[in-house]
């Protein structure tokens, strides 16, 4: 167990009593219980005020551009397998501007995490409609409403195979430090949406909002989340009851395994040695 | 005597008019013939038209010409489209089953694949294929055994009795096209006492990449690119590199960065379109300062384009891509030994000063298969330029420094914290808002490009170096333009070239320098504006007299380039 101030990093410039301080709070927690060492740990993150987090914390940073999260960890991955790689998204940046890669992550199966920091609004462009804004809501961009249906990302999650799915909440810090600590140590892919109230653009997801409505789906009993079809429910319930927890749990061979050259060992540990002669023989 | 033939072999797609050209080509190579080779196709799996040009020579051979000497043809359409290319002393061999309709006052072999192979119904192409290898090599009088060889190399996945097939149809063909008399003959070539190799420039490329010690590839496929990056897949396993396809261009360039940020030697590529995708990452790479490799084989646009054809087209937009300034090098090889070089180059100036790295390329020089010397393809060296060890102080990333290189450590390694940033950011990678800061780190970015200025060079020369005219080129066009320049030698017309493979940051000094004492300046690309045109005047001041440019796709041609100069030469 290491202790949280040794994760302290620079002064955040997100609003007060931002959903996001839960989360830092609750992930600085984990990181020590895990005993992992801010130079083992590497945070990738996009744009959006999500993808502040890595700053705001102490470890390997790389924070990139809009929706580009996951290919950057995953190849930050594939070089360094002794990196533990946290990718950190907003539902804009992931679900929206980064859709494809989510999609390609969920078929490749690399042994990193994403958590998906869903405040349900768009709060760095100040207000507009996000990919899971309710319908009917009323934003900057939309005065008449949210004409869309909002994406079910878990469901689309569990309906791709994704190895491990879960949801957290800031309204429930304990819990979402255990998931966090889950799914670093989750064995492939780990999508963790965590519901993070927007105290400033979103008025009607609110902290109490979310109290009203989460529950633990590990309190459902018998609950199995390597029932897929059962796990599907659950991923596609939202409204007066939204779980959270580990909603599904799909084992299954790591990209790492599929590359031969991960063998030898980290890439990156590798000292590469290819003889001219040797290369030219297949053209001689 | 001295030998220059060209042979047109064309067909629709799915004849197999590849899968005769290689054995062809390589046997010829080997016999001790200079071989250049080069690929014509359309967007196509099956049916269209497509050719390959193959020229031989006894002496170094460093472009395609124009004029067929030999076109073998597998279908009536090539025929119908070359007959008007045939040489005076040309001949056509034919596949009988398909060509029908021959031009008056050519000499002709017809080759029927009933007769090559008896019996074997459905083995028609092997049969027509085969017999019209076997038939050019005994046309030239040149030895059977070497084809054969590379036949069964060739075919033997496919099984003993297709390899069978194989030989004895080139044996018939080779007794059919010696029975005929033809003016050029390979008898006095003899092989080479050391070995040579015939590569094109993406292979030789994926050579290089790999003894410059790549480690991750990542790429979405497209023409012309993708020949690239199956060469290196070819050889991934072998030696520990990571290939990763991507979901899109866009993920391709980030999963090469993060690869790069953690510490592998990291190359991506596309081409046209797919580098449109990528130019929000160019500035990601740049400004988080993580250095990366990327190929750009050019074809012609806009947009879909010719995606199959040649152009060099893309030199503005790589030099301009992406919003602000930012530093990246630009290197485009003109020959597969200078591909080789350059792209091992490429890394380590990557590494050195922290930036992305340009390849240009295009389907001509992609696809073209040139003969070399294995001499031509050196040792290189592999300079990481990474900071390893105790820090003194607390590590910053972005450290200001006088020649705007910061000490680039890798995340994992030590205590040290790597913190890179999109977002402007302090030193020590965290995003800020400071515009003092803006300025500082902005022009220690920039500051890099001049650092580098003395590295770059990449200057070729051919032809008188006292000449007044002079023609100025880069990249692919090398081997078109040089041919040029010898052929106005040889016609007592004083002439030069100037080839850069450098081009970003501009070689002030040593282009002048190059070009110092020329009367007539002509520069010849692949474009329609003349962009090359536009970054030497930009850079030095110097007009030209005259462009030479072409952009209907197909290769420059020393034949064209002289065309183009006859008001000015």
């Amino acid at each position: 167990m290491l202790p949280i101030e040794l994760y302290e990093g620079v002064e955040s410039a997100w609003c007060p009593g931002c959903g996001n301080f839960v989360m830092l709070k609750a992930f600085k927690q984990a990181l020590g219980e895990l005993d992992l060492r801010p130079q083992d740990i590497l945070v990738v993150s996009g744009i959006g005020q999500s993808s502040k987090f890595p700053h705001y914390l102490a470890c390997n940073t790389f924070n990139g551009i809009h929706g580009r999260t996951l290919p950057v960890g995953t190849g930050a991955r594939l070089a360094n397998p002794e990196l533990k790689v946290v990718c950190v998204a907003g539902d804009g940046d992931c679900y929206g501007e980064g859709g494809n890669h989510l999609l390609a992550a969920f078929r490749r199966n690399v042994d990193l995490s994403l958590v998906v920091h869903n405040n349900q609004v768009y709060a760095l462009t100040k207000g507009q409609a996000s990919p899971t804004t309710d319908p009917g809501q009323k934003t900057t961009l939309q005065p008449q409403g949210v004409p869309y249906q909002p994406l079910m990302a878990l469901a689309l999650a569990v309906s791709q195979g994704c190895s491990w799915v879960a949801r957290g909440s800031a309204t429930d810090p304990g819990h979402l430090k255990e998931l966090y600590k889950q799914a670093m140590a989750h064995k492939g892919f780990a999508l963790l949406e965590v519901l993070q109230p927007c105290v400033t653009f979103n008025r009607v997801n609110t902290y109490q909002w979310y109290r009203e409505r989460v529950y633990r789906v590990e309190e459902t009993p018998d609950y199995d989340p390597e029932n897929e079809l059962w796990a599907y429910q659950k991923a596609k319930e939202w409204g007066a009851r939204i779980p959270t927890g580990v909603i599904y749990r799909h084992p299954r061979p790591i990209l790492e395994e599929a590359h031969p050259a991960l063998a030898a060992g980290p890439l990156v540990r590798q000292q590469p040695n290819r003889p001219i002669d040797q290369l030219l023989a297949d053209y001689l | 005597m001295s030998v220059d033939l060209n042979i047109l072999i064309g067909g629709a797609a799915g004849q197999g008019v590849h899968a005769i050209t290689m054995p062809l080509a390589k046997a010829l190579m080997r016999q001790g013939c200079w071989v250049l080779a080069v690929q014509s196709y359309e967007s196509r799996i099956r049916g269209g038209h497509l050719f390959n040009k193959v020229r031989l020579s006894d002496r170094r051979l460093i472009s395609s010409r124009e004029g067929v000497d030999l076109l073998v043809a597998l279908n009536q359409e090539t025929v119908t489209l070359h007959q008007g290319e045939v040489s005076s002393r040309g001949l056509i061999i034919y596949d009988a089953s398909e060509v029908k309709e021959l031009p008056g006052g050519i000499p002709h072999l017809a080759l029927n694949p009933e007769e090559l192979l008896p019996g074997a119904t459905g083995k028609a192409e092997i049969a027509a294929n085969a017999g019209a290898c076997g038939a050019v090599l005994g046309l030239l009088r040149a030895p059977l055994a070497p084809t054969v060889e590379l036949l069964k190399e060739t075919f033997a996945d496919k099984g003993a009795e297709v390899v069978e097939w194989n030989v004895k149809a080139a044996t018939r063909g080779y007794d059919l096209g010696k029975a005929l008399a033809f003016d050029d003959s390979l008898a006095q070539i003899t092989p080479p006492p050391d070995p040579r190799l015939l590569i094109s420039g993406h292979e030789a490329m994926a050579l290089g990449a790999l003894a410059g010690g790549l480690q991750f590839i990542s790429g979405y496929p497209m023409t012309p690119w993708t020949s690239l990056l199956n060469a290196v897949a070819q050889r991934a396993p072998r030696y520990n590199v990571v290939v990763e396809q991507a979901e899109d261009e866009i993920a391709a360039i980030n999963l090469a960065i993060g690869a790069s940020y953690t510490g592998a030697r990291s190359l991506t590529g596309t081409s046209g379109g797919g580098f449109c995708l990528m130019t929000e990452a160019l500035g990601l790479a740049s400004m988080t300062e993580t250095p990366l490799v990327i190929v750009v084989s050019g074809r012609p646009g806009p947009s879909t384009g010719l995606p199959t054809r040649t152009a060099q087209g893309d030199l503005s937009f790589v030099l301009s891509a992406g919003q602000d300034d930012f530093p990246r090098a630009v290197l485009a090889p003109g020959t597969p030994a200078q591909g080789f070089a350059l792209t091992a180059r490429a890394l380590n100036l990557a590494d050195r000063y922290q930036m992305p790295v340009f390849l240009l390329t295009d389907q001509y020089f992609a696809d073209t298969q040139f003969t070399h010397l294995p001499g031509e393809f050196p040792e290189v060296e592999v300079d990481r330029a990474i900071t390893t060890g105790p820090s003194s102080g607390t590590y910053e990333r972005y450290a200001y420094t006088e020649d705007g290189v910061s000490p680039r450590r890798l995340p994992g390694f030590g205590p040290e914290l790597v913190v890179a940033d999109s977002d402007e950011h302090t030193p020590d990678g965290h995003l800020t808002e400071d515009l003092q800061v803006r300025v500082k780190m902005h022009d220690k970015r920039l500051r890099k490009l001049k650092t580098m200025v003395p590295e770059m060079g990449g200057i070729t020369t051919a032809g008188d170096p006292d000449a007044g005219l002079t023609l100025v080129c880069w990249g692919s066009s090398l081997g078109p333009v040089q041919e040029a320049v010898e052929r106005l030698q040889a016609e007592k017309t004083p002439a030069r070239m100037v080839h850069l493979s450098d081009l970003w940051p501009f070689p002030q000094d040593a282009v002048a320098a190059a070009l110092q004492g020329t009367k007539k300046l002509v520069v010849a690309e692949m474009n329609a504006v003349g962009q090359f045109h536009r970054l030497l005047r930009q850079e030095t001041g110097l007009k030209a007299d005259h462009l030479v440019l072409k952009y209907d796709g197909a290769p420059f041609t020393p034949e064209y380039i002289l065309g183009n100069l006859s008001n000015i030469a």
